[in-house]
């Protein structure tokens, strides 16, 4: 990303919506519609991005959006792409946006039929990981041992994070990859690559959210970076559900979880077995990550 | 065209209006103001430079701007380029994670720039006056700049025959090119400044007649009297004090010395006498002997590091006591050991060595002489600045008065505010506070050779150097890009602080109320 | 003309051939699978023109057909029964939306327990969401009502549902009328109505509203349906023209005098057709277009015709309020200067209507309790 080349004429999104300050789900959505744009549509399902989308007669993207229900993402998507090449507008980038719950739960259905159908669309599911636009309720992307307002304390999630890429890995998609806002030249070259590639891409980009994660609201980028840094949220590609490829590796070693977790509030009087529990969690998930990818670069 | 059962004043389901309608700056009960905080390399240096500022102007190659900021409080980065100890870069935070930045070699480069680029200039007309300033070395030159550019007509009186005080007659050539310092003079003179030098004020021309003719006098002659040591021996031939021995090495007649050399004293001027005489013909050995220990030493210690990789030999806690007179010259100098502690000096005259030497170099500081002037008739306001009345100081404290002179000066004909003297007292910007991990645009190199890569290294502790992050990280697309440089937008800034926490060069501050 | 012997799943599949569509979303349910079949046999021929997509659950289907029609494409889905209350929130969607989209349903009962006769329940669960619904008693007019019903649809910007009975239409071979590709570009040619997807233009379509302006929204889409008789009518008139056939929102057989009649939809009206002779002096009300409600076609018809007593067919039943034609009956008949008796005839569960049970019925006499219902089972 040069400096240099930054202008606001290719940037999508206008000033005056309505997320709360600090939102990465805004930053995500700024830069995804930025690099994928401007012939772009996107459909969006219930979400965050519902609302900050604007209330008609506003809008606060240049392309345009569709709306559809929570569960529809998916399926929403595979039409829109088929009509709009039926009419001939073949080139038109198709972004169907949904929330971690419109991925991985409600929405699961959807993306599953859609990427085994390899429909050809980038699906981009923006993680602040809990159902926040309606007040911070648990999802099945919230991690290990968070509160949220379904599991307040004491209780806390319990069961891990789900693991989207490995499902889309499963379904042996032409590209998959995750991202986060601190690092949005890794993040635009990404999206870049996925426009020139056919089928189904999924994108799953960690956007911190200032209240639902308990953390001010100036941190929202530092979050971003301690969790790609612990190793809680690594950045890398899958291709065709069987290569994978780090694109971002710590310098020595990761960063202790403890580092991220105690600046959200949502992770507050955690168990020390529990922290250590995650930490292992985390640990383990990593050397995993890390057999897949040299697995892959042998066969490569 | 919309289908005909939809009727268009009701058509409320669809979006085209840009939300910019909605001013969200109302949110903000934080508000980031873009300011500039102290760098640790300004809070060093003794001109109060805004060494970030030009640093980024010679990054992206734009010397005349360069050029404006130094000139505005430092007429002659070539010159300080070279002599100045530069604490800026020993405070530089850059130095945390590399190396620090050669910023004398950056100040050099807009000096030379300028000496290569100069071009007379017509001054503004608006004050008209006359100005004479005594001594025509940093504090002088400094004065007769800024003096000229305001427009007054300045003339400059040199006790020496040479023009340059100490820049001329105390620096040695291997540490300022005489070159150099020609080309600075010559484009003084060129600006229309008048030189007259081997003219002594109180002798040839008495202070008083110069407050009649000019009204406006600067008086800056330094600090020359040498101290004396008090110790018998002092006045035979082959004792030299240092600056007498470095005016005549440096204005092109060395003297006649002989080997050994010892030079007694722990300041620049020693360091300056002992590697002066290094240089010379027939001079092979060279001791340094102070009365201190090394760290107490108030040369500069890249100086006496360098004295001493040449080859000078340094001795530490002696103290002359008598110098011996040999056939004609100087044979034998007697030192007794002496040791610093609370009391001041004390000195074992039990434990004492003779140095046999054919010079005697004695550097024991300068002391101020004021009654060169002599007694002025009627009432007068005299300006003064430099070593005379500091006492010796440094080439960047010397220009500092002078310029604080000449804008007093001009402030005072023209009804404008004086000058600020008062230097910042806040906490620099520490090298923890930064915020690197953004990384983008950050060269991570070490020294480069040439300026403007250089200049590139700067971090920019406290600046901005439009680096862009708080345009790329701003969820709300409140940041606009202004030619090159970035604004927050207060009608949409929601005051969410991202920008501030993620600034590489923490140049902004979070303010309450909007 | 050109006849083939088909089912109505089969008749309803060439219909959507012969429109050409650009998008079909399949999805399998008894009694509907004939219709998806027949379609990827076109597709297998290359004859269907558009996509076919065989996705991974009904709500997927009507889904992509919401996002198809939405960026312009011309749509087609069908489903029956669970299907069609799976995608219950997509059909609010859809015509919340304003998107024009054709959808088969046929009718199956919805469980527990699980149930493949044919009770109307389904698609009269889905009366309040805003699509249009017509009901077909047989195979020429499944074939003949889904292309009308591009027409309609995409002219109000309404989606429309064309309903017909699990296995005594879908499964039942008859005769039809086929009609050329050619002939049906006549009545209706590629889709022009307007891609709500701009790609290059701002647009936040459908994005979160106040009430105020959902009550517009709503008021537009109950006016914009009620126009439907009128440009059906319209449309009908045409298809005389081109195919020599026509129909009406309700079709009405009542002899001079006949001062009952029994009002039917789906295939129990064609049995009553067919049993009028055998009845005494009896009438039928067909009743096709069903939402929009012809409450003033029924109210004057009635009046025209000094009925007194109207027994109404309910392949359904409300739980709690009984049959849903009565119900919407005796809602329009309010008001009217001299209202039949309505007796309601409740098939629920999708039982066969015979001959002897509709002797039974009209031969019962007035009934005691206030709402004069009597179940099929007790007219056997």
């Amino acid at each position: 990303m040069k400096i240099e080349e930054l202008n606001r004429e290719s940037e999508m999104l206008y000033s005056g919506h309505n997320a709360c300050p600090g939102c990465g789900a805004a930053l995500a959505v700024r830069y995804l519609t930025r690099a994928l744009g401007p012939n772009l549509v996107l459909v969006l399902t219930a979400s965050c991005w519902s609302i900050i989308s604007g209330m008609p007669p506003l809008t606060a993207l240049k392309c345009p959006i569709l709306h559809c229900p929570f569960p529809s993402a998916g399926s929403v998507g595979s039409g829109v792409k088929r009509g709009l090449n039926a009419k001939g507008k073949h080139d038109t980038t198709v972004v169907v946006l949904a929330g971690d719950g419109g991925t991985f739960d409600i929405g699961l259905q959807a993306l599953s039929g859609a990427a085994q159908r390899n429909e050809d669309y980038i699906f981009i599911c923006y993680d602040n990981e809990a159902y926040m636009n309606t007040g911070m309720q648990t999802s099945s992307a919230t991690p290990f041992g968070a509160r949220t307002a379904t599991a307040p304390y004491p209780l806390f999630k319990a069961g891990q994070k789900k693991d989207i890429m490995q499902i889309m890995a499963a379904h042996g998609i032409p590209y998959a990859a995750t991202a986060t806002v601190a690092y949005p030249e890794d993040m635009e070259i990404k999206l870049k690559k996925a426009k020139e590639i056919s089928g189904f891409r999924f994108i799953h980009i960690l956007s911190p959210c200032p209240p639902g994660w308990g953390t001010e609201s100036s941190d929202t980028i530092q979050l971003s970076r301690l969790a790609v840094n612990t190793g809680f949220f690594p950045l890398y590609e899958i291709r065709n559900g069987v290569s994978w490829e780090m694109t971002w590796m710590p310098e020595r070693t990761r960063t202790p979880l403890t580092e991220y977790l105690s600046r959200q509030r949502r992770f507050n009087q955690m168990d020390e077995l529990r922290v250590q529990a995650l930490q292992e969690e985390v640990d383990h998930d990593w050397d995993c990550l890390m057999e897949r990818v040299g697995a892959s670069e042998k066969c490569d | 065209m919309l289908p005909e059962v939809i009727k268009e004043e009701i058509c409320f389901s669809c979006g085209k209006e840009p939300s910019s309608a909605n001013k969200t700056g109302e949110w903000r009960f934080l508000t980031p103001e873009k300011g500039s905080r102290l760098s640790p390399c300004r809070q060093g240096c003794l001109l109060n430079g805004e060494i970030p500022v030009w640093l980024e102007a010679v990054k992206n190659g734009k010397w005349e701007e360069a050029w404006q900021i130094v000139s505005s409080y430092n007429p002659f980065p070539a010159l300080t380029g070279h002599v100045c100890f530069h604490p800026c870069t020993e405070n530089c935070n850059r130095g945390q994670l590399d190396q620090s930045i050669e910023i004398d070699a950056v100040e050099r480069a807009i000096g030379e720039w300028r000496l290569r680029n100069y071009k007379r200039q017509d001054k503004p007309k608006g004050i008209s006056g006359k100005a004479a300033v005594v001594g025509s070395g940093p504090a002088g030159l400094s004065c007769a700049y800024y003096l000229n550019e305001a427009g007054y007509i300045v003339t400059v009186f040199e006790r020496e025959k040479v023009i340059g005080g100490m820049f001329a007659l105390g620096i040695p050539e291997y540490r300022l090119p005489r070159r150099i310092l020609k080309k600075e003079i010559d484009v003084l003179k060129e600006e229309g400044i008048k030189f007259i030098s081997g003219c002594n004020i109180g002798k040839d021309v008495q202070l008083s007649e110069l407050y009649e003719e000019y009204g406006n006098v600067f008086l800056a002659p330094g600090a020359w009297k040498p101290r004396k040591a008090g110790i018998p021996g002092e006045e035979y031939s082959g004792v030299w004090n240092a600056l007498d021995f470095l005016s005549l090495v440096n204005s092109g007649q060395p003297p006649a010395i002989e080997d050994p050399v010892v030079v007694i004293g722990g300041g620049n001027a020693a360091v300056d006498s002992a590697r002066c005489a290094l240089r010379m013909n027939g001079v092979n050995h060279v001791k340094l002997i102070y009365r201190r220990s090394r760290v107490e030493m108030p040369a500069n210690q890249t100086e006496v590091e360098a004295a001493e990789h040449e080859g000078v030999e340094l001795v530490f806690n002696a103290l002359p006591r008598e110098i011996e007179k040999g056939n004609s010259y100087v044979k034998t100098v007697i030192f007794d050991h002496c040791k610093t502690n609370r009391e001041g000096l004390t000195v074992d005259q039990s434990r004492s060595f003779k140095e046999n030497c054919g010079t005697v170099i004695m550097a024991l500081g300068q002391e101020i002489d004021l009654s060169v002037f002599g007694k002025l008739e009627k009432e007068a306001i005299i300006f003064a600045g430099g070593d005379l009345v500091s006492g010796p100081a440094t080439v960047p404290e010397a220009i500092r008065a002078g310029r604080i002179a000449a804008m007093t000066i001009i402030a005072r004909s023209s009804g404008l505010p004086e000058p600020e003297l008062m230097l910042p007292v806040e906490d620099p910007v520490a090298f923890e506070d930064l915020n690197l991990e953004a990384k983008i645009n950050l060269s991570l190199q070490q020294k480069q050779a040439e300026p403007n890569e250089e200049a590139g290294r700067c971090l920019g502790c406290g600046t901005c150097n439009s680096c862009g992050i708080c345009y790329i990280f701003c969820p709300d697309m409140a940041v606009e890009i202004v030619g090159n440089r970035y604004q927050i937008n207060m009608d949409y800034c929601k005051g969410c602080g991202i920008c501030v926490q993620e600034c590489p060069a923490q140049a902004m501050l979070m303010e309450g109320g909007r | 003309m050109s006849f083939e012997l088909i089912s109505g799943s089969q008749a309803a599949a060439i219909a959507v051939q012969r429109v050409g569509v650009d998008f079909v979303a399949a999805y399998p349910i008894t009694p509907q699978t004939a219709i998806v079949e027949t379609l990827a046999n076109f597709d297998a021929k290359g004859e269907l023109g558009g996509e076919f997509v065989s996705v991974e659950s009904e709500y997927a289907a009507l889904a992509s057909c919401y996002g198809a029609s939405a960026s312009g494409a011309r749509v087609f889905t069908a489903t029956a029964s669970h299907g069609l209350a799976y995608m219950h929130e997509i059909i609010h969607w859809c015509s919340g939306a304003r998107v024009p989209i054709v959808m088969v349903n046929v009718n199956r009962t919805i469980g527990a327990p699980w149930s493949l006769d044919p009770d109307q329940g389904d698609s009269l669960s889905q009366r309040d969401t805003g699509w249009m619904q017509i009901y077909c008693s047989n195979a020429q007019e499944v074939f003949d009502t889904v292309l009308q019903a591009y027409a309609l649809s995409e002219e109000l910007l309404l989606p429309c549902m064309v309903v017909f009975d699990g296995f005594y239409v879908s499964h039942t071979y008859e005769a039809v009328d086929v009609a050329e590709k050619e002939d049906v570009r006549n009545l209706i040619g590629a889709p022009i109505f307007q891609a709500q997807v701009q790609p290059g233009t701002p647009g936040n379509m459908h994005a979160l509203t106040t009430g105020e302006n959902q009550m517009l929204l709503i008021k537009n889409r109950h006016e914009t349906m009620l126009r439907a008789p009128a440009v059906f009518e319209d449309i009908n008139k045409r298809y005389e023209e081109i195919f020599g056939r026509s129909y009406k929102v309700i079709d009405c057989v009542i002899p001079p005098g006949a001062k009952t009649v029994i009002l039917a939809a789906g295939s129990t009206s064609e049995t009553v057709r067919w049993s009028l002779p055998q009845l005494n002096n009896v009438g039928l009300i067909q009743l096709r277009m069903f939402r929009p409600f012809p409450a003033d076609q029924l109210c004057s018809v009635i009046e025209a015709h000094d009925v007194e007593k109207v027994v109404v067919v309910d392949r359904n039943c409300s739980t709690g309020m009984g049959g849903i034609f009565a119900q919407e009956l005796r809602a329009a008949l309010y008001g009217v200067e001299k209202p039949p008796a309505v007796q309601d005839m409740v098939l629920a569960g999708g039982v066969d209507l015979t001959l002897q049970m509709l002797e039974n019925m009209l031969d019962s006499g007035p009934v005691e309790n206030r709402v004069e219902e009597k179940w099929g089972v007790d007219l056997l």
